[in-house]
Order: C-alpha cells, then sequence, then structure tokens
C-alpha cells in the first residue's frame, strides 16, 4: 500500500466510517458480512452457494431485509467475490457507493498450524506460513487461500487480516495437545491436536464475563459450542486449556454426520469387513456417522427430537449419547481445570436446544452444576440459565463468529495505522 | 424480511463488465444407455450436471434407471455416497427415445453397446449425424470407444473439429481418470473444452494419441490373452494367476476378475479390432477366451465368465481351476 493509500484510510477511519468485509471461503461456499463498525452492525450479507457447481447462486441479504437470489454462473472463488462486491457497489441491491468504502477484509482462515496463536495481519510471508499448513488441512486452507488471492486481485492493496479457527487453543499444553503415537510423527508431520471453533469459544466465554462482571483472567469456564459441528473447550483464567476437536474436526463429540471419538481398531475393522477404501472410510466417519447414522433420521436436532416424540427409539438414544458425550467432557475438563466456575452453552443447538442442554446439565449437581429447569425451558436468548444457588453460572450465550472476526480485523487494521 | 425473493441474473452485477462465455457444463447428452451410459449418467449427475439419455426402447430406459439407481444403492452400501445425494443425482437423470431432447446439451456422448454396434462403424456415424443435427455449434460430441478411431467416426460430420474420444473406466466404478484422445481435426479448443467437462466429474485426464485400443485396453488385452496362455499350457490355475496378480503385483484385482467384470465378449470385439488394426498375434483372443464366448459364458454379466457369480453379481464358488 503506498502512502495516498494509507492517508486516505485514515481519512476515513477517523471520520469513523470503517467498513469492514467478513468472507469464510469454503471450498464450494464463500459467505459473507459487512460490517460498519460505527455501531458494529451488519448491513448487508450473504453467500455464493454451489461454488464452480451446476446451480451456483448468490444469496444477498440488504438491510432493509429483502433477500434476493442472484443466478448464474460462478465459476471460482475470484469470479464469486467479484459479484460479491459488484452486489455490494451496485445501485439497484448494494450499500455501497464504490468499494473504496471497504477499509479493510477479515477472513476465516480455519487452520493455522503452531504458527499463529492470534489473528494476523495478511502479509506474503503469514501467506506462505498458511500455505504449509495446507498438509493439514487439505480441505479448508485451499479454499481460505483462494479466496484471500482473489481479494488482493480485486482490491488490490485492501488490509487482509487472518482470523484462525485453531489460534485461540495455541495456549494449550504439550500434555493437552499431544498424542499417544510416536514423537517422530509429531515432528515430521505436525500430528497433534489443534482444535477449532476457537473464534467462537474466545468470544462467548469474554462474553459470559462481560455478562457476569467478573474478571475473564481468573475464571475456570467450560464452553460448549453445539452445532453442526460441535465441540466443548476448557478456558482456564482467559487461556483455552483443552479442547474436544484434535487434528481435525472428527475428533470428541458426537455431531450432526461425524462420528467424534472413536477406537481406531474400528476404523481398520471396517475397512476391512466392509471392503472400502480410504476415500470411503472417510465418507463414512465424516458424512453418514453422528446423529445421523445413529438415529437414521436426520442429522438435524430438531428432526431427530420429533421422531423422538413419536417412539422412534433410535432417535431417542442418539439423542442420548449425545448428551452422554458433552456431559463426560464437561466432568473432564472440571477435573483437568481443578474446578469450574462457568457452564456456557452456544452455537445453534447450544443456543436452542433446552431437551439437550437439560439431558447435560441433569445430575451435574455433584459438580456444581444446577439447571434451573423452569427457566431454561424454551430460552433462546443470551442470559444465566442456572439457579440462583448453582455454584457454577450455566449460561446460554449466542456466538457470532463474523463479528470477532471483524472486530480483530478492525484492532489489527487501526494499530496497523497507529492511529 | 420484506416481500418475496427476487430474482436477477448475476451476470449483470459483475464488478469487472466482461463478457463471460459460457463454460460450465450444464447439461449432457448420452446415446446409449447401457453399463458405460449408465456409470457415466451416474458420476455427471452426482456432480450435478443434467443428463439425457437416449435409448431405443421405453424397456431399454426403465432398465438404464434400474440399474442407475442400483449403481447409486451400491455406492451407498461401500459408504460412498449418502441417500440425500442419491436423490439429487436421480432427479438430474432424465431418459428419452426422442433426439430432440438432446437440443441445449454442451457435450453428447456416444456410449451405445457393444452388442448393438456389431463392430459397425455405420450405425454410430448415423448417430453422429443424428447428434449433430440438433446440438448447437459449440456442442462436443463424444465417443466412448477405444478401438475405432474418432477421426474416421467424424469424418462425415459438418463440424469435425467438435469430436473427441473419451474412454470411462468402467470396471473399477471408482477409477477416477478418463483417457481423452483427439482425432486429427479436433481443435485445441474442444479438447480443452472436453478437459474442463471430465475435471468437473473429478477425474484424472490421460491424453493420449489416437490409437486403437488407447494405452487401457492395449495393455489389458495383452495381459489376458498371456493369462490365458498361461492356463492353456497348464501352468498355473484362475485362482493362483489372480492371487499372483494380486498380491505379487499390487493390483487391486486380479487379470481374470477384471475380464469376467468387462464382458468377455466385448473383449473379443476390442481384440478383433486392434488385431485388425495393427495385425499383431499379440492382440489375437486367446482360443480359450473364444471357448468361454462360445459357451455364453461371459462373465459377471452372464452368471458365469472365469468365474461363477450369483445373481447379485456376486462371486460364488472357488475358482474351478479348469484348464
Amino acid at each position: 500500500m503506498d502512502d495516498a493509500d494509507s492517508h486516505q484510510i485514515k481519512n476515513q477511519i477517523k471520520r469513523n466510517r470503517m467498513k469492514i468485509l467478513v468472507l469464510n471461503c469454503g471450498s464450494s461456499s464463500i459467505k459473507y458480512q459487512l460490517f460498519t463498525m460505527t455501531n458494529r452492525s451488519v448491513i448487508a450479507k450473504g453467500g455464493v452457494e454451489k461454488l464452480g457447481m451446476k446451480g451456483s447462486f448468490l444469496k444477498h441479504v440488504r438491510q432493509d431485509g429483502q433477500v434476493v437470489v442472484f443466478e448464474g454462473e460462478i465459476m471460482d472463488h475470484k469470479v464469486g467475490i467479484e459479484y460479491i462486491l459488484g452486489v455490494l457497489t451496485s445501485e439497484k441491491h448494494g450499500c455501497l457507493k464504490s468499494l473504496d468504502e471497504i477499509q479493510a477484509v477479515g477472513h476465516r482462515v480455519v487452520h493455522g498450524g503452531e504458527r499463529f496463536n492470534s489473528s494476523v495481519l495478511l502479509t506474503d510471508d503469514v501467506l506462505a506460513e498458511i500455505t504449509k499448513c495446507i498438509d493439514i488441512a487439505p480441505l479448508h486452507n485451499p479454499p481460505n487461500l483462494k479466496g484471500i488471492r482473489a481479494m488482493e486481485e480485486l482490491i488490490p492493496g485492501i488490509p487482509q487480516v487472518g482470523v484462525f479457527d485453531t489460534a485461540f487453543h495455541q495456549t494449550m499444553e504439550p500434555k493437552a495437545y499431544m498424542y499417544g503415537i510416536p514423537y517422530v510423527l509429531y515432528k515430521k508431520y505436525g500430528i497433534r491436536r489443534y482444535g477449532f471453533h476457537g473464534t467462537s469459544h474466545r468470544f462467548v466465554t469474554k462474553r459470559a464475563c462481560e455478562l457476569l462482571g467478573v474478571d475473564y483472567n481468573t475464571q475456570k469456564i467450560i464452553s460448549c459450542h453445539l452445532g453442526n459441528g460441535a465441540s466443548v473447550a476448557a478456558v482456564k483464567n482467559g487461556k483455552s486449556v483443552d479442547t474436544s476437536m484434535g487434528f481435525t474436526p472428527i475428533e470428541g463429540l458426537i455431531m450432526g454426520t461425524r462420528c467424534g471419538d472413536l477406537d481406531v481398531g474400528v476404523v481398520h475393522f471396517i475397512m476391512e469387513k466392509e471392503e472400502i477404501g480410504i476415500k470411503s472410510a472417510s465418507t463414512l466417519f465424516n458424512k453418514n456417522a453422528g446423529m445421523l447414522g445413529i438415529s437414521g433420521v436426520s442429522s438435524d436436532m430438531r428432526e431427530i427430537e420429533t421422531a423422538k416424540t413419536n417412539g422412534n427409539a433410535r432417535a431417542a438414544l442418539a439423542l442420548d449419547i449425545y448428551n452422554y458425550k458433552v456431559k463426560k467432557y464437561i466432568g473432564s475438563y472440571v477435573a483437568a481445570m481443578g474446578g469450574l466456575d462457568i457452564l456456557i452453552m452456544t452455537g445453534g443447538i447450544g443456543e436452542n436446544a433446552d431437551t439437550t442442554r437439560e439431558g447435560i446439565c441433569s445430575e451435574l449437581d455433584c459438580l456444581g452444576i444446577s439447571l434451573d429447569y423452569a427457566k431454561n425451558k424454551g430460552f433462546r436468548s443470551e442470559g444465566i440459565i442456572s439457579t440462583s444457588d448453582s455454584k457454577v453460572k450455566i449460561l446460554v450465550v449466542p456466538t457470532d463468529e463474523e463479528l470477532v472476526i471483524a472486530l480483530d480485523t478492525e484492532e489489527i487494521v487501526r494499530s496497523l495505522k497507529k492511529f | 424480511m420484506s416481500g418475496e425473493v427476487i430474482y436477477e441474473p448475476i451476470e449483470e452485477f459483475g464488478l469487472i463488465k466482461k463478457d463471460r462465455s459460457k463454460t460450465l457444463f450444464s447439461k449432457i447428452g448420452i446415446v446409449g444407455c447401457g453399463l458405460v451410459g449408465q456409470n457415466i449418467a451416474r458420476v455427471a449427475s452426482f456432480y450435478g450436471i443434467e443428463v439425457v439419455f437416449i435409448e431405443i426402447n421405453e424397456d431399454k430406459i426403465r432398465e438404464a434407471y434400474k440399474n442407475i439407481e442400483r449403481l447409486l444403492d451400491e455406492r451407498i452400501e461401500h459408504w460412498g455416497i449418502t441417500q440425500g445425494e442419491k436423490r439429487a443425482s436421480l432427479s438430474r437423470i432424465t431418459g428419452t427415445l426422442d433426439y430432440n431432447d438432446l437440443k441445449g446439451c454442451d457435450f453428447v456422448i456416444e456410449a451405445i453397446r457393444a452388442i448393438d454396434r456389431g463392430g459397425k462403424i455405420k450405425e454410430r456415424k448415423e448417430i453422429f449425424h443424428k447428434i449433430e443435427a440438433v446440438v448447437d455449434r459449440d456442442c462436443i460430441i463424444a465417443t466412448n470407444s477405444t478401438t475405432i478411431v474418432i477421426t474416421e467416426l467424424s469424418s462425415d460430420l459438418i463440424y469435425r473439429d467438435r469430436c473427441v474420444s473419451l474412454h470411462f473406466f468402467v470396471n473399477s466404478q471408482e477409477a477416477r481418470i478418463v483417457e481423452v484422445v483427439r482425432g486429427l481435426y479436433t481443435t485445441e479448443k474442444s479438447y480443452q473444452k472436453v478437459c474442463k467437462f471430465v475435471t468437473l466429474i473429478n477425474r484424472k485426464i490421460v491424453p493420449v494419441q489416437e490409437s486403437a485400443g488407447l494405452v487401457s485396453v492395449r495393455m489389458f488385452v495383452v495381459v489376458l490373452n498371456e493369462a490365458c496362455e498361461i492356463l492353456m499350457e497348464g501352468i498355473s490355475t484362475i485362482d493362483d494367476v489372480d492371487q499372483t496378480m494380486k498380491i505379487g503385483l499390487g493390483m487391486r484385482l486380479g487379470v481374470f476378475e477384471v475380464a469376467d467384470k468387462m464382458g468377455l465378449d466385448k473383449i473379443i470385439r476390442w481384440m478383433e479390432n486392434i488385431y485388425n488394426e495393427f495385425g499383431d498375434i499379440r492382440y489375437k483372443p486367446n482360443p480359450y477366451l473364444r471357448k468361454l464366448v462360445r459357451a455364453k459364458h461371459l462373465g459377471i454379466e452372464s452368471g458365469e465368465g472365469f468365474y461363477k457369480y450369483d445373481t447379485n453379481g456376486k462371486k460364488i464358488v472357488q475358482p474351478s481351476g479348469r484348464c
């Protein structure tokens, strides 16, 4: 960026009209939100779906709530982002007069490996490091990189910030992140537990402390991010000390279609008996397993709940297993931290499924976790759902990963310009 | 949310106002939906492409649908895809008797059954004509033939530059590789377009010069002939030859297993075509192979080939070890 550019940015920020575009590039999708940082509100959002496939489209939600679907061929990430920028600046459906109004772009980057423990400005060196992580995140990092490079080509010189899913968990100690495999494999390939959903766990744990008016750096917190993917994190004195996802997001809890923790012996056994290769095995454990695989109904919690109500025994079993697994992780993390002050529920399921919260928190009074069953029933906002005398405060905190990315981006861009 | 969803064509909202020529394959046609056609339909529809296939009567259309569904069920049984993906795939496949339904296709491939071809090039030239009569100028016309050269097949067309030959491997459903052959008239543009299609359906491209048998079939027939020779000489048994290939040489299937999967009658026709082309004795069908075909032991499809199979196509008995 040259001086003229930086001068322009400085002026716009001074006028306090900073707008930040947050991008989440997946292999066949791009999600975006445009924030105005004055009041941290979203002025436009949407996403490209079926990227590079037939039937690709861009769904845009205007500030007035109107949904516009743009249909047509969207070949790759660059074309997708180009259309997103085109729509944002279009007279008909846009909210920007020109692209200059976007001062920075924040990207969700899935894997930062061991190199990144916080969000960073995306320089050539950083991109090279992210490229190195492709080996351990072959599905996620390449599309992230494509998005970053496309943006650089479309708005040359715009400051871009990478916010890593793994960064928050980099405070884990070796005893928590090492697997029981030959050490040489850790050295050779970086095989260890990294953990994911870091942006969400960081946001909700901080937010919970804000709500309770307690010091983030003195609390023992367990955060349950229960969505389509799900993980539990143990956060002690403001630092992640353990989390349920590992080298890849398949470890830990039972998820919508992922199996979670599994005896590796089972993998070999199934591959041999079913005569399948690595690819099919991966589909089995990632797409056909979890809640879908057990219940045979769906990967969607609501549909499984309905099936259970209608007397479906396998749906009931799936829900039992789900809750039991979260419960076990909570117990083990209380042990790992030597106590617990706050228990947080977040993610689509954590924020909305009261029966799941009940199933998880029931009979945990021995750990000082006492759910206010009446309050929990139908609770779908932000707040405390534990009894007034519960030693551990149980909270529901809606997560907002995009906002975290926007805030991190704002902070980094501001510090960069030394305002 | 206020009101109904608004739909807009995306092209008008590009940042860079430039002509985006249509490059994605949105609809493809398959003429002849036997084993090969069914597999192409299954793979293309899985990757989001609409598929129209032409058959010669309603029964054949129903049979093709049934088999495609079975192929998808097999993939589900082997954990390759999910039920939802199967439903989505099937919804994209349409069978028809009318060549006019190929209108709007970006790519049409001729994949008529070998048995219907009778080795004659005339029928297939006719099919190429019928295709050309209904499709756009830009549409690629391809054949799945491995032993008949595309230059000859395309020589009577108006626009010969759009013809290529593609060879899908149907013996192993998930063999993610396609041999792509350009003929004498094929332009670089057409060739690149086909490569794009192959990439879209997640297959690796093996560029091959126009030559009967390409790489795969030419290699295979020689190996099979040699294996039959070994049987005839009494050197080893069917099972032991396959075991040697699998365990000793690290192949996924033995040569006789592959042959049974492909269909022995089809293999003989390949051999004859290649033999006619090159005149080398190596390609001449081995007498043992001929004997099996005469006895209607054509492989999995007929219930018996080198091995015996049950109605589900599973090997039933230990190999007979004939010879």
